[in-house]
């Protein structure tokens, strides 16, 4: 029958509009009601109550539907009779969909007729009276998707023709049936296509009746559970629903209907969370250098797919939703997903299990482009806080972590900074530098002083290692060039400066080198740095003009803000207090004592459940929802066909038995958060203080050393002694978390266990000791071991206090590249870091012979490592292979040297930094007077 | 002058050709309002026609050619930045009647242009060069000198230059070699700037100086007989001004020339530098900006703006 509708609709219309063009109305009206009359009689022929009038039908409707099923009379209709109808109704409808309207938008006469006979709803009652089965339904829906779509006139303002639609509509609400989905969720789309252009229909699919109290948005409530369905079907769901959203942004009445009466909102954001669960929790990582989800590594893995057109869809919604829809669908995210599911799951006992889920984090931020849930996934990282720690501070520690978990946590930094967003850049910097006390107290002033005579470019570019200076081996130009755009390929969020960076490198392709005279070898390479550092500097500038203040040690006073006013959390119970005696502590390990500050909203919300509950156990509601949605993506949505009142339809799914498996999920988050805290807490509580004796030890020699000699490298050496141990490599990937805390002091273990100590000693600290933050501290931390680290760490590390430095800020940018800055002796700076390199490099480069031969291999090595990278990038259209080439083979080589060089390598990588942290100096002490171009 | 040729230094062939193509266009928007030099445009300026820096393919052993025997120097980028960033000062400085604009062929040497607006020299438009030695910042004074000797007592009437060392007699740039380390305060709070001279060789023409004149007889005139030096005066503004729409005395893209107003090809200009004062309200309406804050003014606590949506 179905196959008939779709047939005659394709091959018969054809010939029947051809036929029709010449016709005159009169005709098709007559020819109309001579096809109704036959199959008028019909249906009186089955009909037990031989009744055609129209109020009785609509009495009749609703007992049809109410009970359930197909309502039969007389027995069995015979097939030749169905077959029959089914060809008039096919006329019928062709006539129908001819007929143009009349004058002044007057009904034409057939629908005219229509209207008046109730024809549509007759036609419905008649496929409910015979076996509505699914291939009836189909029929059905197709017949309306037809004329909804194709008719001259519009249709849908007449309530004879809405109603059987409707009460066909939630007929199907519960089908299973694939092929009727499909057709119905079409049908859904086509309807609100015609919604989005006509918004009068609207208030006709809004039935209100005032005994009902609801106001009832069918066509809505049908789509949602489509929202996360695969494919096609959701797809075009999805769309359907987005048109609606965009409805509600005008409309007041649909925006309070779906933000108060109906699921959209938990459903979508807990849908999140359904979908979340079925991602791998380990990911099978490609290689030791592999540290973010690329395009390529995502397209892979469907259910990653999924989750990330559901999150695309949260942010279409999010975008051009009504505030009130956009501010709860925002709410339900953070409560239904970010907090219950992904904090949790930041906390997994593993190592890996943790790396996975940091990836995922930075991959979400990443595909994230709408302010407001960018703001949402922001708040959560910078200021939520799981079983009392801050995740920023839990996220900050691991980026010292030696494993892949350190160099993912990087990469998620990366991004985080490349958001240019004001919020981030306070939390993780700028609260630190504002009340100025990391600088000797005459240096304040000398804060927003430009460097007009690239004093600083000249200090940090002074301290290129001999063995790497433009004197002694000229570098081939291309192979320098290559290191600098492979940096600028590497995972950068900005895509807008990378195409500007591309044209630029198309056109001086082949790497010209230019002579000054005849004497003055001048570095090409280092114009490039220039370049990039100015677009760098003008996008960040660019961008930070919707910042609240310009952090010039002015405004915000440094007097006024104090970098710990955040309310201390509690002190757990089974941690001891060190008795803070010495104050002179290395600067990282203050990290956990000073975390963000708490909003007002954030405050009341933690404040409104109690905070020893852990975080793993969200609210009822929310564990409801999540139920619902589960359910929901699991395709397991019930056949109810109440449609009256669509909360209806979720709570009966809601009651549904899919429960199982969402209980048994939860039950397994909440084992692992167990495991994870006796893991954790109870042998750390002891070594933790036995950590900070040695620390303390350590601190006093240090003070004493500093204070003899003045300078900075005995302090470095000892440092650095203390340290290393620790970055002593394991096993990668392999190695089990709660192991890893267990025997040895690793550093996520100090962390934590100082995090304890630390809380309760915060708050006899003076505030005044400098500090430039957790943040600042760990990367110098990480930088310091450069000569140690691989090179995809540096290239993270360098990339990052790159992506830093180009910040305009005259706090941060005085803090990172003026060189003439006095800071405080305890505060560690950029400059001096390099410089103890330098001294580093030096040293190898005196007790190892071949090492200018071996700075030139790996110079050849990078050449081609950025070659084959840009071999992938001119690709692109085929991400598979791409990734398959990064992940097989490292590129060939042609003088061999083992990666595992990683003091050469960082040498030669070193060596570039300081070219492009020089640029970006000169870049500022010229950018920063220039008025905005545009 | 020895023009130094660092400027050649410039790789960006390709591009910079185009930019040459549209010097033209360039000049004569110059000329009708040499207000603003489109100096934010560029990073670094063009390769000049006539000094053909030795550009090849890398390959290496040319490369390697090249490479012996030389040895590398971010000097000249110290120098060049060094001077944009004097730019830059001068075009915050915004002075009254004066502007500037670095020739094609040297960042050491500027063009300029100051309009006297009332006084003595009202009405008169005199060009000049600013020559800075090379040297710089730890040279000697940056040299001013006029296209046409003025008839001023500071100004010499055969070469045109102005006095400007009496009014700078320490040019105290002494602290900032690159390659110096002196306490930054004193760095930063004692040394002279591009923009003081350009500001020096305006005030000359509304306060006059007759103590050691490099012009003895306007200085004697001026302090005997202010008439005639008056008239005098009078004569060399109009002096000038005839001369205006003259070539350039230097043959530089980047000189300062003026042409008779077109209405096809300044009316555009002007409409535009007229427009240009609505556009920072524009940029915060209309464009996208790529940056985000929720950070309420006043407050260093994130997301503390009010608008922000509540999350609980």
């Amino acid at each position: 029958m179905a196959s008939m509708v779709a047939n005659g609709n394709r091959d018969g219309r054809q010939g029947e509009a051809l036929v029709l063009k010449g016709v005159d109305p009169e005709t098709c009206m007559i020819v109309f009601k001579n096809h109704w009359a036959q199959v008028v009689k019909i249906l009186e022929k089955h009909d037990p109550l031989r009744s055609n009038t129209s109020s009785n039908m609509a009495a009749l409707g609703v007992i049809g539907l109410s009970s359930g099923g197909p309502m039969r009379f007389g027995g069995p209709i015979p097939g030749d009779e169905a077959s029959a109808v089914q060809n008039y109704v096919e006329h019928i409808l062709f006539l129908l969909m001819e007929e143009d309207a009349g004058q002044a938008g007057a009904m034409g006469p057939i629908l005219e007729f229509v209207v008046m006979e109730n024809v549509m709803e007759r036609l419905f009652l008649w496929s409910l009276r015979r076996q509505f089965t699914d291939d009836m339904k189909l029929e059905q829906l197709k017949m309306y998707e037809m004329i909804v779509g194709q008719a001259r006139q519009p249709l849908l303002h007449h309530k004879p023709v809405l109603r059987p639609l409707m009460m066909l509509l939630s007929s199907c609400s519960g089908t299973a049936g694939p092929e009727v989905e499909a057709e119905l969720v079409s049908l859904l789309n086509q309807l609100c296509c015609v919604l989005a252009k006509d918004q009068s229909v609207l208030e006709l699919f809004f039935h209100t009746s005032e005994d009902q109290g609801a106001a009832n948005f069918l066509i809505f409530s049908l789509l949602i559970p489509f929202i996360h369905r695969e494919g096609l079907v959701g797809q075009q769901a999805r769309d359907a629903l987005l048109l609606i959203m965009s409805l509600s942004a005008e409309n007041q009445r649909v925006a309070q209907h779906i933000a108060e009466n109906t699921y959209f909102c938990p459903v979508l954001a807990t849908g999140l969370s359904g979908l979340y669960s079925s991602l791998p929790t380990k990911l099978e990582v490609p290689g030791e250098e592999w540290h973010c989800l690329h395009r390529e590594d995502w397209l892979q893995m469907p259910t990653l797919v999924q989750f990330l057109n559901s999150l695309e869809f949260c942010n279409a919604v999010i975008q051009v939703a009504h505030p009130n829809i956009r501010d709860q669908l925002v709410s339900y995210i953070y409560n239904g997903f970010l907090v219950p599911v992904l904090a949790p799951a930041l906390h997994k006992p593993t190592l890996e299990e943790v790396m996975t889920t940091t990836a995922y984090l930075d991959l979400f931020v990443r595909s994230v482009s709408e302010p407001v849930l960018l703001q949402t996934f922001l708040s959560f990282i910078l200021l939520h806080r799981h079983e009392n720690v801050h995740i920023l501070d839990t996220l900050v520690s691991r980026i010292n972590t030696p494993f892949q978990l350190g160099t993912v946590s990087l990469a998620l930094f990366q991004t985080l900074i490349g958001l240019y967003c004001e919020d981030v850049m306070l939390q993780l910097i700028l609260r630190y530098l504002i009340p100025c006390n990391h600088m000797m107290l005459s240096q304040r002033r000398v804060v927003k002083e430009r460097d007009f005579y690239s004093v600083s470019a000249a200090k940090i570019l002074a301290l290129t290692p001999s063995c790497c200076s433009p004197e002694h081996s000229p570098p081939p130009l291309r192979q320098l060039d290559s290191i600098l755009w492979s940096k600028g390929t590497d995972n950068s969020p900005n895509t807008g400066t990378m195409e500007t960076e591309e044209t630029f490198l198309e056109e001086d392709g082949s790497g010209y080198s230019c002579v000054i005279g005849s004497e003055i070898y001048l570095d090409v390479n280092y114009l490039h740095y220039l370049y990039n550092a100015r677009l760098g500097i003008s996008s960040c500038t660019r961008a930070c003009q919707v910042w609240s203040a310009p952090y010039d040690g002015e405004d915000p006073p440094p007097e006024e803000s104090h970098p710990h006013p955040r309310p201390r959390p509690p002190c757990p119970p089974q941690t001891t207090d060190p008795a803070p005696t010495n104050q002179l502590e290395l600067e990282w390990d203050d990290s956990y004592d000073a975390g963000p500050v708490v909003s007002p909203e954030a405050a009341t919300a933690e404040s409104s459940k109690p905070p020893q509950l852990p975080a793993a156990e969200p609210p009822k509601h929310i564990q409801e929802m999540r139920r619902t949605a589960i359910m929901l993506v699991k395709g397991s949505y019930i056949e109810e066909s109440d449609f009256q009142d669509d909360v209806m339809v979720y709570d009966l799914v809601a009651k549904k038995d899919a429960r199982d498996t969402v209980t048994k999920g939860s039950k397994e988050v909440k084992a692992h958060v167990a495991d994870h805290n006796s893991n954790l807490q109870s042998p750390l509580a002891e070594v933790g203080d036995d950590l900070m004796g040695q620390y303390e030890e350590l601190i006093r020699t240090l003070g004493s050393d500093e204070a003899g000699t003045g300078g900075s490298s005995p302090v470095k050496t000892v440092d650095k002694e203390f340290r290393n141990p620790v970055v002593t490599p394991m096993e990668e990937d392999e190695v089990d978390f709660s192991s890893f805390s267990m025997d040895t002091p690793e550093l996520e273990k100090q962390h934590s266990s100082l995090f304890g100590t630390k809380l309760c000693s915060g708050s006899t600290r003076s505030h005044s000791v400098p500090f430039t933050g957790p943040f600042v501290s760990v990367l110098l931390s990480r930088l310091e071991n450069m000569l140690d680290n691989s090179l995809h760490v540096n290239l993270l590390l360098t990339g990052i206090l790159a992506q830093l430095a180009a910040y305009p800020q005259p706090l941060l940018q005085s803090f990172l590249l003026n060189t003439n800055m006095v800071f405080q002796p305890s505060v560690r700076s950029l400059y001096q870091v390099l410089a103890s390199l330098k001294n580093q490099i030096e040293q190898q480069a005196s007790t190892k012979k071949d090492f200018p031969k071996l700075i030139t291999s790996a110079q050849h090595c990078l050449l081609a490592r950025e070659s084959s990278l840009k071999g992938q990038d001119s690709r692109e259209c085929s991400p598979l292979e791409a990734g398959r080439m990064m992940k097989s083979s490292p590129p060939p080589q042609p003088k061999t040297i083992s990666l595992a060089r990683t003091e050469v390598f960082a040498t030669v990588l070193f060596t570039e930094f300081l070219k492009e942290l020089a640029a970006i100096a000169q870049e500022h002490s010229i950018l920063s007077h220039v008025p905005m171009e545009e | 002058m020895n023009l130094n040729p660092f400027w050649s230094m410039s790789t960006n062939t390709g591009r910079k050709r185009s930019d040459g193509e549209e010097q033209s266009g360039e000049q004569q928007q110059q000329r009708a309002s040499p207000a603003r030099p489109s100096f934010g445009k560029k990073q670094l300026p063009s390769i000049p026609k006539n000094a053909v820096p030795i550009t090849k393919p890398a390959s290496p052993a040319a490369t390697a050619q090249l490479a012996n025997g030389t040895h590398a120097s971010y000097g000249p980028f110290y120098l060049e930045y060094s001077l944009l960033a004097e730019f830059t000062l001068v075009i915050k400085q915004k002075l009254p009647g004066i502007y500037v604009q670095p020739s094609y062929k040297s960042a050491l040497m500027w063009f300029g242009v100051i309009f006297i607006r009332h006084g003595l020299y009202q009405d008169g438009v005199f060009k000049f060069t600013v020559y800075i030695p090379d040297n710089y910042p730890d040279g000697e004074c940056p040299r001013v000198v006029f296209d046409i000797p003025v008839f001023h007592p500071l100004v010499d009437p055969v070469s045109g230059e102005l006095d400007v060392r009496r009014a700078f007699t320490k040019w105290s740039s002494v602290p900032h070699g690159p390659f110096l380390q002196l306490d930054n305060d004193t760095a930063l709070r004692n040394h002279n700037h591009i923009w003081q001279v350009l500001m020096y060789a305006r005030t000359v023409f509304y306060k006059i100086n007759t103590m050691e004149p490099l012009n003895p007889e306007a200085a004697v005139l001026y302090d005997k007989d202010v008439q005639l030096f008056k008239s005098k005066v009078i004569d060399s503004v109009k002096l000038c001004n005839s001369h205006l729409f003259d070539q350039p005395k230097m043959d530089d893209p980047y000189a300062i020339s003026f042409s008779s107003w077109n209405p096809a090809i300044h009316d555009e200009a002007k409409e535009r530098m007229f427009s240009h004062k609505r556009r920072p309200e524009d940029h915060h309406k209309g464009l996208q900006v790529s940056g985000l804050s929720w950070v309420k003014p006043g407050s260093t606590q994130p997301f503390s703006k009010d608008d922000n949506p509540p999350l609980s």
